[in-house]
């Protein structure tokens, strides 16, 4: 495939405590070309969970980035995305995967998941990822 | 016994453990704890390493507080870094996002961090700290949305006492990021 053949987006990969969320727009933000419904963990059963559901919601939305000419994208996780996992959370690693199993080319993985703080905050990697 | 107050800023840890600390004083039947406000602590001691210029915020030196707390058993530890330390309960005060940020706006934080602090809380970053560093067993989750400080207190108490079951991750937030 040529360079010119190449075309990128960005997969916003948003993962809570129980649920992974992903939109892809283009490389400006501004343009949504995929939605996801959501990867809702089961409760019981969190942990497996998780990830798979976060994986199936990774494989629908692939379908319709590829469908859209997108080649490439770069993701830019927020969250920390489960219980009792390094960051980036299982919702987001089992996405990511997901993608490139689709033959989606990953780019740049970023993470900027939020900072609570007041007056005072945590340190980088300790919470403060 | 060693609490842990923790929380997103704004989920209202220090009313509410303000009102617990006056309970434990005037009521004989309550564990004998002393509240730690450890954001003044933080303050008083300098503990700490630098200022991130960003976010108006200082950087805790997190040894130097754990250091601080050694020894100090019989505590509530208030702060939304409280789960960074050793604690028997950890108690996490959630917030709807969109009441957090208003909250954080009428107590005159800038609209940056009350966003910043809103999207941390729904995306659960302090809940799924805590459950990381402490397991499912220990987490108190307690949802302060559209509740008055006194209730907060009351569930507070009931962690205390032992009359409140762990819990974790009840509540759903990310529509706010929609
Ligand atoms: N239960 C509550 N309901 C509504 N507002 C509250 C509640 N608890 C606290 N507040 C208000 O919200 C703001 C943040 O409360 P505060 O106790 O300072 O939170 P924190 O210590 O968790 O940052 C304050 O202005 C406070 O008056
Ligand atoms: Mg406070």
């Amino acid at each position: 495939m040529s360079q010119d053949d190449e075309k990128w987006g960005i997969a916003h990969v948003h993962a809570s405590f129980n649920n992974t969320i992903m939109t892809v727009t283009d490389l400006t933000g501004a343009e949504t070309i995929a939605k996801s419904s959501g990867g809702t963990a089961v409760k019981q059963n969190r942990d497996e969970a998780s990830p798979y559901a976060a994986m199936q919601m990774a494989e629908s939305v692939a379908e319709e980035v590829k469908a859209a000419g997108i080649t490439g994208l770069h993701v830019r996780v927020r969250g920390p995305g489960g219980n009792l996992q390094k960051s980036p959370g299982p919702g987001a690693q089992a996405t990511i995967r997901a993608l490139a199993r689709s033959g989606i080319e990953i780019g740049r993985i970023e993470d900027v998941t939020p900072i609570p703080h007041d007056g005072s905050r945590a340190p980088k990697g300790k919470g403060g990822y | 016994m060693r609490v842990a107050v923790t929380g997103t800023p704004g989920t209202g840890k220090t009313t509410a453990t303000g009102l617990l600390e006056d309970r434990l004083a005037e009521d004989d039947s309550l564990p004998d704890l002393e509240v730690i406000h450890l954001n003044r602590v933080l303050e008083d001691e300098e503990l700490y390493t630098e200022v991130d210029a960003d976010r108006e915020s200082k950087v805790a030196d997190l040894d130097a507080l754990s250091a601080w707390l050694a020894g100090r058993d019989d505590v509530v530890v208030e702060s939304h870094l409280a789960h960074h330390f050793d604690a028997d309960r950890v108690a996490v005060l959630r917030c709807a996002p969109e009441q957090l940020e208003q909250r954080l706006l009428e107590r005159g934080e800038t609209e940056a961090k009350a966003r910043e602090n809103a999207e941390s809380e729904a995306l659960d970053v302090v809940l799924s700290e805590a459950v990381e560093e402490h397991g499912l067993e220990s987490v108190y989750e307690i949802d302060t949305t559209d509740r008055e400080p006194e209730g907060v207190a009351d569930a507070l108490e009931a962690v205390v006492t032992g009359d409140r079951e762990p819990s974790a991750g009840e509540v759903d937030f990310m529509g706010y990021l929609a």
